[in-house]
């Protein structure tokens, strides 16, 4: 019996000092996508580093992606625990921003290596990518060099892409053919829809079936050749380089309004523009730092295409003609 | 008489934690006028020629799939039953467990190694369409209709197959008059199920149907949630899903015929070897083969990935973990709801009150087709004022996997306990047997098989969910569906198949243990 | 006449020790089979319908051999304790199925079955379904089936063990008129010598797989000499 008293009491005292010492230290809430939190995702090295000089305590929550997470943050109000938000991107800025629940940063970036200056009182960049078509230099020898050849080429490879609906590479694509096509957007969706193969829920399940050899090519981001250069040093892929541009992806963080530790994620906003956390990005999250030049990349990236012009709608306009515009392309490709 | 009233009592809380954890989150999604951002769409959508062709094709494709599901399963389910002496039969039985477990995404990838450009029988680009759909959904439901429908043959008496044969009766006849009573009892419930989890599949029709032309409510409900964020639409959508199965539930119901049993003293229920026929072994093997290469093309995949690499993962061996808690403890809510409503349906059924039996059969099933992501969405909006949600993931995840179980268990158990139900209630009350007793004495020996049944199904289908975990941004636990999904949203699609074989034999492993321990030692 | 000439059985696993039956019985006779559990009346029974393939032995009726046949042509019938009817269909089409299992009936088989559920007493039942009936009554149609079969070997298979007294009389009585009016031989085992006193001359005592005794009913039951007799009859 004594025994059992004093074990017990030991862990009631061992509970008691944890729970006073996370007390004592603050806790920084910050909500993030899946990929990120993972273990081979950027989180792990975030928050070593950032713990190391904050004396605070890093929470990173994985929800399932950016869309989740501010639907999240809508449902929870100002009842959230979240202080910042990381991984939206800018086709839900305009949305975030008219929930009101975001609180000015008031910082500036010292450097950026974005192909547009970045001006947003709200939101700040962390990294950003270009979609691309991406495959394999093995079974594609010449693989078409602008969108316009890729809709008009009768003959032309054969294609993965993912539901605007469900996915943000998706909706992005849809984006990009407007931006490139304008109102021809439905007709070079009709002639696109010839050489698709399947449009499926997400990117995972594209490139997985990418990877499988189902497509010539998938809608990926111009980074991806560089994970299997990189992490399974395989040469073979290749993102095609389109003429009329690329579009662009910005991932951006912002200060949740409701936040008891304004002062504490503002400190974060700062670390996360610093070269610290930028040179975590590139070899975790695979997309290309905001900070930082591409001198300063990891090798293997000098081998990806540099997408000139680097494309990007309003967001004001997206928000406001998204659902339309999906509708379009539903109409268009149920025939 | 009070043995029904305790009955009727339990069944009334399961009911009423169901209709709360089904009603509530949909009555919460509705009433979000505070919300920030919020507009509320025009509700009078579900009238447009979108939703309306949506759910034509939501219905043709379950219906379709359905069929080309359950009609085989009848006759391979037949095989088995008159083949009881086949060699590799417990195994591949075992097999027949296991699509049910394989999260969609990876279960894509396999159908698409065997069925794709690049694989076994290549179909080409015809693969993704309704061809592809309806084969996914025929991995995923033919084995677990055979399963279902198979403990039916054991239901028929020997001395009905030694009449037969003395009657002179052809195989047609053996059916008629044998084999398709003693289907028809488990037969609309199997229907019912497996046309309900074709209804619902979304990473599916999604990715193998080719594009927006293969569109479901399900897409449709996320979409209105998720992009568009108008949780009314989503309600309104998830109403209208379950309105329409309400209706194919009642219509598959009133087929069911619950046993005209005799009531006798002893149950004889030796199985009968007929003499082999070739018909049944090629169609035990094209079962075996049909259900096998997308399983074995996952081996092969896995084989050829970073084994020992994803195995040394410390992170690998708590999702394993955190699996086999959530698992087990849905399970357990699952069988335990399955079992209180099952004892008051048996109950009403022998009272002759049939369709209060069939209602609440229909209540314990009906409750799959409720997005798990309304669900889910619904208990934040509820709980997050109140309560620091990210510390109850557990209990919501466990609850809600319980839900989606539910029709499984009362699938697998119905059967079985109706049928025990209808010869020994009156024997019982006779001898005063009640409670645990009954329970230790009568019920568990009898029922233990489908009981381990139940348990398994119900764990396999909890372990291998993605679609609730997700939902649940969890700081420090995965899951292992979780973990494929991060590692293939990395690219790490080698390792993605290697952790998805790994969930594979976890789970066959629990599978074969459950039914092992509860079911007991099978005999045939 | 129906004989057993040196019908040999064993279960495959080869435990159990053979069984060797040998007995005849005379047409329009009723033979009781009683022994303890586990002596192989039953399997003797199985042997006769062809359910069972003996090892060894003949079984022959009115000196032809039907052990080869394959179990629909044999001219038995068998009724069971239970499970004689299909719980699903009525109790005319019960019966009928005895006729033909396609049940393409012509006129007049259609009016052997009506009659056969006539002198049953069955008639204004034939439209109910066998969980409707009682235990007795379920037998009488499977004694129904039986009748319109108009085969020559009758198996009872502890067909009255379920029911009482007075009805199990009442049934021996409707199977002895069966089999006298229809030139049939029965074989009925029980575990009552009651039912032995009341349908048949003679009796055999089944024990360990042999018959060690055959007499007439009357000096098996109370004069026997064999100490397994006495035990058995004791015991019950």
């Amino acid at each position: 019996m004594h025994k059992v008293f004093r074990l017990f009491s030991s862990t009631a005292l061992a509970l008691l000092l944890s729970f006073a010492v996370q007390a004592a230290t603050p806790t920084l809430v910050i909500y993030t996508y899946d990929s990120f939190t993972s273990e081979w995702g950027p989180g792990p090295l975030v928050k070593a580093a950032f713990e190391a000089q904050c004396a605070c305590n890093l929470e990173l929550v994985g929800l399932e992606d950016g869309v989740s997470m501010l639907n999240r943050l809508k449902l929870e109000g100002s009842n959230s625990r979240a202080d910042l938000l990381l991984g939206i991107d800018t086709s839900l800025t305009a949305e975030a921003r008219a929930s009101g629940l975001f609180a000015p940063h008031r910082l500036t970036m010292k450097k950026s290596s974005l192909p547009e200056p970045w001006q947003d009182d709200l939101f700040l960049p962390y990294d950003y990518g270009y979609f691309a078509f991406v495959y394999n230099k093995e079974r594609l020898g010449s693989p078409p060099s602008s969108l316009r050849q890729l809709v008009e080429d009768e003959q032309g490879p054969s294609i993965l892409v993912q539901d605007p609906r469900t996915s943000t590479p998706g909706l992005g694509l849809l984006l990009w053919v407007k931006k490139v096509f304008g109102d021809e957007s439905d007709q070079a969706w009709a002639r696109l829809s010839k050489r698709i193969v399947t449009v499926s829920k997400g990117w995972s399940e594209a490139y997985g079936l990418f990877l499988k050899g189902e497509a010539d090519m998938v809608l990926s981001y111009t980074t991806s050749p560089a994970y299997h250069l990189i992490a399974e040093q395989d040469a073979r892929f290749a993102a095609a380089r389109f003429s009329e541009g690329h579009y662009q992806q910005i991932e951006v963080a912002g200060m949740v309004r409701s936040s008891q530790q304004q002062q504490l994620a503002r400190d974060f906003l700062e670390f996360m523009l610093s070269d610290n956390f930028q040179s975590i990005i590139p070899t975790t999250n695979w997309m290309y730092p905001a900070t930082l030049a591409r001198s300063e990349l990891p090798a293997g990236f000098e081998q990806l295409i540099e997408p000139s012009p680097a494309l990007l709608l309003d967001e004001q306009l997206v928000a406001s003609k998204r659902k339309a515009w999906v509708e379009d392309w539903l109409e268009v490709m149920s025939q | 008489m009070s043995g029904l009233n305790s009955r009727a009592i339990a069944a009334g809380l399961v009911l009423a934690v169901l209709a709360l954890i089904v009603l509530a989150p949909m009555a919460g999604l509705l009433n979000l006028s505070g919300i920030p951002g919020y507009e509320p769409g025009d509700l009078r959508f579900w009238q447009s020629a979108y939703i309306r062709r949506v759910l034509f094709f939501s219905f043709w494709q379950a219906l379709l799939s359905t069929l080309c599901s359950v009609l085989p399963a009848i006759l391979v389910a037949r095989a088995f039953a008159l083949l009881p002496d086949f060699p590799l039969r417990g195994l591949l039985l075992r097999l027949f467990a296991l699509p049910l477990v394989v999260p969609a995404v990876v279960a894509v990838m396999g159908v698409v190694s065997v069925y794709g450009s690049g694989g076994w029988i290549p179909l080409g680009r015809s693969l993704y369409g309704l061809n592809g759909i309806l084969l996914a959904h025929v991995f995923f439901n033919l084995p677990l209709a055979v399963r279902l429908l198979l403990p039916q043959w054991q239901t028929i008496p020997q001395h009905h197959w030694q009449l037969g044969e003395q009657l002179g009766m052809n195989a047609w006849q053996r059916w008629r008059f044998l084999e398709w009573p003693a289907v028809r009892e488990a037969l609309p419930g199997v229907l019912l199920l497996v046309f309900m989890l074709c209804l619902t599949s979304f990473a599916v029709v999604l990715t193998l149907g080719g594009g927006p032309k293969s569109t479901t409510l399900e897409v449709a409900i996320y979409q209105s949630l998720r992009f568009d964020f108008d949780p009314a639409q989503a309600v309104v959508l998830a109403l209208l899903q379950l309105s329409i199965c309400t209706l194919v539930a009642i219509l598959t119901l009133k087929l069911q015929r619950l046993p005209e049993v005799e009531i006798t003293l002893t149950s004889d229920l030796k199985p009968v070897t007929i003499r082999q026929n070739s018909l049944n072994i090629m169609l035990i093997l094209v079962a075996g083969v049909f259900v096998g290469m997308p399983l074995l093309s996952m081996l092969i995949d896995a084989f050829a990935g970073p084994l020992w690499q994803v195995i040394g993962n410390t992170t690998l061996w708590q999702s394993i973990g955190n699996t086999l808690f959530i698992g087990l403890s849905a399970a357990v809510f699952s069988v335990g709801a399955g079992w209180f409503l099952l004892q008051y349906s048996a109950s009403l059924s022998l009272t002759g009150k049939t369709g209060k039996a069939r209602l609440l059969d229909l209540a314990g099933s009906i409750v799959y087709v409720v997005p798990p992501l309304v669900i889910g969405s619904g208990m934040f909006v509820l709980l997050s004022p109140h309560v620091d949600v990210f510390a109850w993931v557990y209990p919501i995840v466990i609850t809600i996997n319980a839900l989606m179980g539910l029709p499984f268990v009362i699938r697998s158990l119905g059967p079985a306990l109706r049928q025990n139900h209808a010869r020994y209630h009156y024997l019982c009350q006779s001898l005063s047997l009640q409670g645990w007793n009954r329970f230790r004495y009568l019920e568990w020996p009898l029922l233990r098989r489908p009981l381990g049944l139940a348990a398994a199904l119900a764990t396999a289908l909890a372990m291998g969910d993605l679609g609730v975990i997700a939902l649940f941004g969890t700081p420090h636990t995965a899951t292992l569906p979780l973990l494929i999904y991060q590692q293939l949203g990395a690219y790490m699609i080698p390792q993605a198949t290697v952790t998805a074989l790994l969930l594979l034999l976890l789970s066959l492993t629990v599978f074969w243990g459950l039914e092992r321990v509860i079911g007991g030692k099978a005999d045939a | 006449m129906l004989e057993i000439d040196r019908l040999e059985f064993g279960y495959a696993n080869g435990k159990a020790p053979t069984m060797q039956f040998n007995l005849s019985v005379e047409a329009g006779e009723i033979m009781s089979l009683i022994g303890p559990s586990g002596s192989g009346k039953s399997t003797l029974l199985n042997l006769i319908a062809g359910f069972l393939a003996p090892r060894a032995g003949q079984i022959l009726l009115d000196g032809i051999p039907i052990g080869t046949e394959c179990v629909t042509s044999r001219p038995v019938s068998i009724v069971f304790q239970q499970h004689n009817l299909f719980p699903h269909l009525d109790l005319y089409t019960n019966v009928a199925l005895g006729i033909d299992p396609s049940l393409h009936l012509n006129r007049e088989q259609t009016a052997a079955v009506s009659e056969a559920l006539d002198q049953l007493g069955l008639s204004d039942l034939q439209r109910r379904k066998p969980g409707e009936l009682s235990g007795g009554q379920r037998q009488r149609v499977a004694l129904a089936r039986v009748l319109v079969r108009k085969r020559k070997i009758l198996l009872l298979d502890e067909a009255f063990a379920a029911l009482g007294p007075a009805l199990r009389a009442e049934l021996i009585g409707l199977v002895r008129n069966l089999v006298r009016d229809n030139n049939m031989l029965a074989l009925l085992v029980s575990h009552q010598p009651r039912d032995a006193l009341l349908a048949s001359a003679r009796t055999a005592f089944i024990c360990a797989g042999k018959v060690i005794a055959l007499e007439k009913t009357g000096d098996l039951l109370d004069h026997s000499q064999l100490p397994e007799v006495r035990d058995y009859l004791g015991s019950i």
